[in-house]
């Protein structure tokens, strides 16, 4: 078994600008990999030398197997960061060319073609010009021409980036269905919703160095838990325990709600036993576990906000 | 290899599809059916008979002079109709023939060449480009037997038998000029300027005038001859609105001086049928060709066509760069700026996705060019009847095996050198203005060869023409235009190979600023930053 995607010491130099310093990381096979990271991570930089459109200054990088993209570019699908068609041909005609771009033959790359767009529900546009196409439309197409020829790694740079809410469920749907077939997918996003929902692992660069590498769950025990509660007596009792960190209103909004934030390895249940012991009758009482969007904020959060500053 | 195909077999049908294309394709046959029919048409209709008021105040019967060379230059034209109309009804005949006797048609020019020479007449011109009138009728006969009224009516009888019986009836064509007298109320013996006066307003197309069948025509020029007007202290009072067309007042004057130079000899008594004799005398050459083959030195008329050959050529090529240069910014920069070309560079390699655009859109250049090419010879053989086969002729005649692998070769060096200094150009700018700057220094090289074409044709081998034969840019343009002038072998494989070279460095480096420049956005790079380019691995 071979891993799709193994990063060693990879660094890429503009000049004096570092884009990429000493990544390394590795994309089990079968899984759905998100490569998270702020604005000028250096996310794109990696795609494009992954798929070998640059070259890393220093590092090694192995893809299917290949120290080189091209030798196994009919088993990679690729979506870049900025989509564009070609306006003049037709929705299907695009998908059968990147196709068979990729070596299929012309009579399987139409028909292919003909069955994606049916089932991602675009077959009564297969024949209008992609100049005809709404950005989403034209979006999902390029996405399908991205995956036509079936291949085993797919690397989507930014797939969810100008798509209503409904179009993003379906490119959770296709990312799904290719992680179905047992491939491998990469995907780069700076929302973190998507990540939480459909990945298994992610790996998250910020300013060129890798933070995270690891699977979701090894990510949000990162951060510490959280109590949200209501009740009455003497709650604040509840906000002095030694394992609770701060406490504050709850971030949901709901009133009267408090929100305590545990210390790492702090077990909810001594809280629970702590509030029935004391009389307090507790109306809610949540365990919440951190999202993914406050384990990225968490995690490059600062350096995030200085990038943006600067 | 399948890669190169499939880039290079989409980028033909969606070039092919656009509308642009297919403008091209027609546009060009509507052009030159044009540039045949109009002036042809203007010749026929546009220029009207030319009616002239002929006021002849010598004693001399001057005006009688003007009108005999008015009616020679009438029944000249009537010759040319009477020439072309026969040739037309008797095509059929004359193909037949041709096919029974397998006649060369580049032979037949020769010997009429030769035939001509021992004529000795010196006016006598031949039109290879006219097939059906190679010498004009009205040039070998005689003035006196066209101006005899009995042996031009004999003459035109004679010719009009010879066109078979199925032949459409030959009609007069309208004549050149034609005298019209004073208008009523106006005789000789009113002076110069009462005549001048009255016919003012005649002249500026104010009113018309009667003819001599009382038609009402337009009077296009009052012609008053002075007494003693061979003398040169008098002069011609020549009166009309149109100072473009001077054939008229050309004829007049032409067959005045004659007239004195006629007078002129008789009074110092010098037979003037000796003086046309002696005038006649021609000096004549025989060319010589020292690269030719032993026993075939002499240079005929095909040598001299063979001139022309190269300028075809380079104007094809010309225009055939022209033409690709267009596509290969367009769709370079329509790929770039849609972001296309990434999903391109993760499928195929840079020199795959280049050499797919440039044959592709080549294909096109060429799809057009063949078109061209074809409609050009359609017309041709509809202009000069199904079955003549004189052009094709001509042209395998003139241009031997050795010279069209030259053009074929240069051809390909040069279309393929610019194609890819496009194809790099285009990578590296966004928009197509940006590529416009690029394009008008590229112009300007190209340029160069097209103004060097008439003076390289008179020194083909001299220190201009080679110096700039070694220059790639211009190799191809300026070898074709001397290939016919057998330039030695060390220059033509010199040349050859070092344009080769040249495609294959501007391929190379094409393909580097190409990888680099397809990625960039923003500002197109300075040229310190191209080089660089060229040098970095990526």
């Amino acid at each position: 078994m071979t891993t799709p995607v193994e990063f060693t010491n990879v660094s890429k130099l503009y000049g004096d600008f570092k884009a990429v310093s000493d990544v390394s990381f590795s994309v089990p096979e079968g899984t759905v990999c998100g490569f998270l990271g702020p604005n000028g991570a250096g996310k794109t930089t990696c795609i494009r030398m992954m798929l070998d459109i640059l070259k890393p200054t220093s590092g090694s990088i192995s893809i299917l197997g290949a120290a080189n993209a091209l030798d196994v570019r009919s088993r990679i699908g690729y979506l870049p960061e900025e989509k564009g068609l070609y306006k003049k041909m037709t929705a299907a005609a695009v998908i059968a060319y990147f196709a068979m771009l990729k070596g299929v033959p012309s009579k399987p790359a139409r028909s292919k073609a003909h069955e994606l767009l049916e089932r991602y529900g675009l077959g009564s546009f297969q024949n209008h010009k992609c100049e005809a196409l709404s950005k989403g439309m034209g979006q999902k197409v390029q996405v399908l021409a991205s995956i036509a020829h079936d291949p085993d790694l797919v690397i989507l740079d930014e797939p969810f980036s100008g798509l209503d809410p409904v179009n993003q469920g379906v490119m959770e749907e296709v990312i799904r269905d290719i992680r179905e077939r047992g491939k491998t997918v990469l995907f780069s996003t700076h929302v973190m919703a998507h990540a939480e929902r459909i990945c298994e692992r992610i790996v998250i660069i910020s300013a060129g160095s890798l933070v995270f590498n690891g699977s979701v769950e090894e990510a949000k025990s990162l951060l510490p838990r959280r109590i949200r509660f209501r009740g009455t007596g003497d709650t604040e009792l509840l906000s002095r325990l030694p394992e609770v960190t701060d406490s504050g209103p709850s971030s949901d909004g709901r009133e009267g709600v408090i929100e305590l934030r545990l210390d790492e390895g702090a077990d909810p249940q001594h809280l629970l036993k702590t509030a029935f012991e004391k009389g307090i009758g507790l109306e809610i009482f949540e365990v919440v576990d951190p999202n993914l969007h406050e384990v990225f904020v968490h995690l490059v959060g600062e350096e995030a906000r200085e990038a943006a500053f600067r | 290899m399948m890669q190169i195909y499939r880039v290079a077999i989409r980028e033909y049908i969606e070039n092919v599809k656009t509308k642009g294309f297919w403008i091209g394709i027609f546009v060009f046959p509507v052009l030159v059916w044009m540039m045949i029919e109009i002036p042809k048409f203007l010749e026929e209709r546009g220029i009207p008979t030319r009616h002239v008021v002929i006021v002849d105040r010598s004693d001399e019967d001057l005006g009688e002079i003007v009108r005999e060379r008015i009616t020679l230059l009438n029944r000249k034209k009537i010759l040319v109709e009477l020439q072309t109309h026969l040739a037309k009804s008797t095509q059929k005949q004359r193909d037949e023939m041709m096919e029974e006797q397998k006649i060369d048609a580049a032979e037949l020019l020769d010997k009429l060449e030769e035939g001509l020479a021992q004529l000795d007449n010196a006016e006598v011109e031949i039109n290879p480009f006219s097939p059906d009138q190679l010498v004009k009728m009205g040039d070998l006969i005689p003035e006196e037997v066209i101006l005899n009224d009995s042996q031009w009516n004999f003459l035109k009888t004679s010719v009009l038998k010879q066109l078979p019986e199925d032949a459409p009836e030959f009609e007069n064509p309208v004549a050149r000029f034609a005298e019209v007298p004073l208008p009523e109320g106006l005789t000789t013996a009113n002076s110069d300027s009462e005549i001048e006066a009255q016919l003012k307003a005649h002249l500026r197309g104010e009113q018309s005038l009667a003819s001599s069948s009382g038609e009402m025509v337009d009077l296009f020029a009052l012609v008053i001859i002075p007494p003693n007007a061979l003398e040169p202290k008098n002069k011609i009072r020549f009166w009309s609105s149109n100072l473009a067309d001077t054939d008229l007042l050309d004829t007049v004057l032409s067959a005045l001086s004659s007239e004195a130079r006629e007078r002129e000899y008789q009074r110092r008594g010098i037979e003037s049928s000796v003086v046309s004799e002696i005038a006649s005398m021609r000096v004549r050459s025989n060319n010589f060709d020292p690269n030719k083959g032993v026993g075939d030195e002499k240079v005929g008329i095909r040598d001299k066509i063979r001139q022309y050959a190269p300028i075809g050529f380079v104007y094809m090529l010309w225009v055939a760069i022209f033409s690709i240069a267009q596509m290969l910014l367009n769709n370079t920069i329509e790929e770039k700026s849609n972001r296309i070309i990434e999903v391109l560079l993760s499928s195929v390699t840079t020199n795959e996705l280049l050499l797919g655009k440039v044959l592709g859109v080549a294909a096109v250049g060429m799809t057009m060019q063949l078109a061209w090419i074809g409609s050009l010879i359609g017309i041709l053989k509809l202009k000069a009847g199904p079955a003549a086969t004189w052009i094709p002729d001509l042209i395998a005649a003139v241009v031997t095996p050795e010279l069209l692998f030259g053009f074929v070769i240069y051809f390909l060096g040069g279309y393929l050198f610019y194609a890819f200094l496009f194809a790099g150009i285009g990578s590296i700018c966004n928009t197509i203005k940006e590529a416009q700057n690029f394009m008008s220094p590229l112009m300007l090289l190209m340029m160069v060869p097209l103004g060097t074409m008439t003076f390289i044709p008179s020194e083909p081998n001299g220190a201009i023409a080679t110096t700039l034969s070694w220059i790639p840019p211009w190799t191809p343009f300026i070898m074709m235009n001397r290939m016919a002038a057998n330039p030695p072998a060390f220059e033509i494989y010199g040349t050859g190979i070092l344009l080769f070279v040249s495609v294959l460095v501007v391929f190379w480096a094409s393909s580097r600023i190409f990888r680099i420049g397809v990625l960039r956005t923003g500002q197109p790079p300075k040229l310190m930053e191209l080089i660089g380019w060229m040098k970095s691995s990526n």
